[in-house]
């Protein structure tokens, strides 16, 4: 049973880390700060919640397991506003994304 | 070994920072490198097992500094001009600080000694005489609210002023009835 | 396993930081601080767990509050230039600041 979860914990922690340091790669190497909010926003709901839930499943049943689940639906609400509200003080200060060639329009 | 690693990782991202916010000459640039600067100074001082100041960085340094620098920011210009000729005064008063602080911090006695002054002369004080003194039986309650008192009142002028901001960024005014414009003014 | 969540998060943290540093616009840099800070709630979460005392989650709460409050301050004082009620005041000029 321990062997299970163990597993199980080892597979969303590994998922989130991947999850989070493709994010960060993201955020540094995409050429517009519009593509940019795409990886953020991967990153900060799915990379952290992935990696919180690896850890709930090692802690059990207790109230360490409700803070984390309180973490994680505080962070998967928060974050999307967050990024949505940047996107759009970007977009009234006129910050022109970047579009493609001509042709492809 | 992990935590020291992890600790000295924390403390290269925060030179990294420093050394950023040192060099970059839009003063919007320093204003969010400070802010990332707060978060991770916060996160080194929990894991050295500090968790109350840990607190206390990230709410004053990335909540209140931030803005406050903002709000000045908008009244002043949004670039650091270059000064006339650079001399090595302020340099050299950073590093002699500096070094006199590491002295003074190797020369500190071992963490708990029961021989220090502060546990031989200033503890023993204030456990003996609170009773008689201030008429309180519990020595903690006594030393926040008698002897610190005013720190005690800083303190909750900071949690009301914290509570007054977060009801002013968040609130929205409910739509009258008699006009015409809807939440946005237009 | 807290020690690799703890260094892929480290290593997230570093990567978003050095755009913090690049990023030409100013909303580039929001974006670091708000990324760094959701890291960190991450990685004090994995510290808890990696040094066997997980009491540290109620600083982590009080990190995630914290920062989408100050996400949300600065980009008001962008959009208004103020943190009062949105209703009275004009905007300021709108071109991307740099």
């Amino acid at each position: 049973m321990s062997l299970i979860v163990d597993t199980a914990s080892w597979l969303l922690i590994l998922a989130g880390g991947f999850f989070c340091i493709a994010g960060a790669f993201g955020i540094l190497r995409f050429p517009d700060l519009y593509t940019r909010m795409h990886a953020a926003g991967v990153l900060d709901p799915f990379g952290v919640s992935l990696i919180l839930a690896g850890l709930m499943l090692q802690a059990g049943l207790t109230l360490v397991t409700v803070k984390l689940a309180i973490l994680i639906l505080f962070l998967g609400l928060t974050s999307p506003v967050a990024c949505h509200a940047l996107g759009r003080a970007a977009r009234h200060r006129r910050l022109k994304p970047l579009l493609a060639a001509k042709e492809d329009r | 070994m992990i935590d020291a690693l992890i600790y000295g990782a924390l403390i290269l991202l925060l030179i990294a920072t420093a050394i950023g916010m040192a060099r970059t000459r839009s003063l919007f640039a320093v204003v969010a490198l400070g802010g990332i600067y707060s978060f991770l100074m916060a996160l080194a001082l929990l894991v050295l097992d500090a968790v109350d100041v840990s607190m206390t960085e990230a709410s004053v340094g990335a909540g209140i500094s931030t803005v406050l620098l903002l709000g000045t920011l908008y009244l002043t210009r949004l670039h650091e001009t270059l000064p006339i000729r650079l001399s090595p005064a302020p340099l050299a008063m950073s590093v002699i600080t500096g070094l006199a602080l590491l002295y003074g911090v190797v020369h500190l006695p071992p963490f708990g000694d029961p021989s220090t002054p502060m546990h031989r002369h200033v503890a023993p004080r204030y456990l003996e005489d609170v009773v008689r003194e201030t008429g309180v039986p519990n020595a903690v309650t006594a030393v926040l609210a008698s002897y610190r008192g005013y720190d005690t009142l800083g303190e909750t002028t900071v949690i009301f002023t914290a509570g007054i901001g977060v009801l002013l960024l968040l609130r929205r005014r409910r739509r009258q009835p008699s006009d015409g414009k809807d939440k946005a003014g237009r | 396993m807290f020690a690799a969540a703890v260094a892929a998060l480290v290593v997230a943290i570093a990567l978003v930081l050095v755009r913090g540093f690049l990023g030409p616009t100013v909303y580039d840099r929001v974006l670091a601080a708000n990324t760094i800070g959701t890291l960190a709630v991450g990685l004090m979460a994995a510290h808890g767990f990696l040094n066997d005392r997980p009491e540290f989650l109620d600083i982590a709460l009080v990190y995630a509050l914290l920062n989408v409050l100050s996400t949300l301050a600065i980009l008001k004082f962008f959009r208004f230039g103020s943190l009062g009620d949105p209703e009275g005041i004009e905007p300021p000029p709108t071109e991307p600041r740099r």
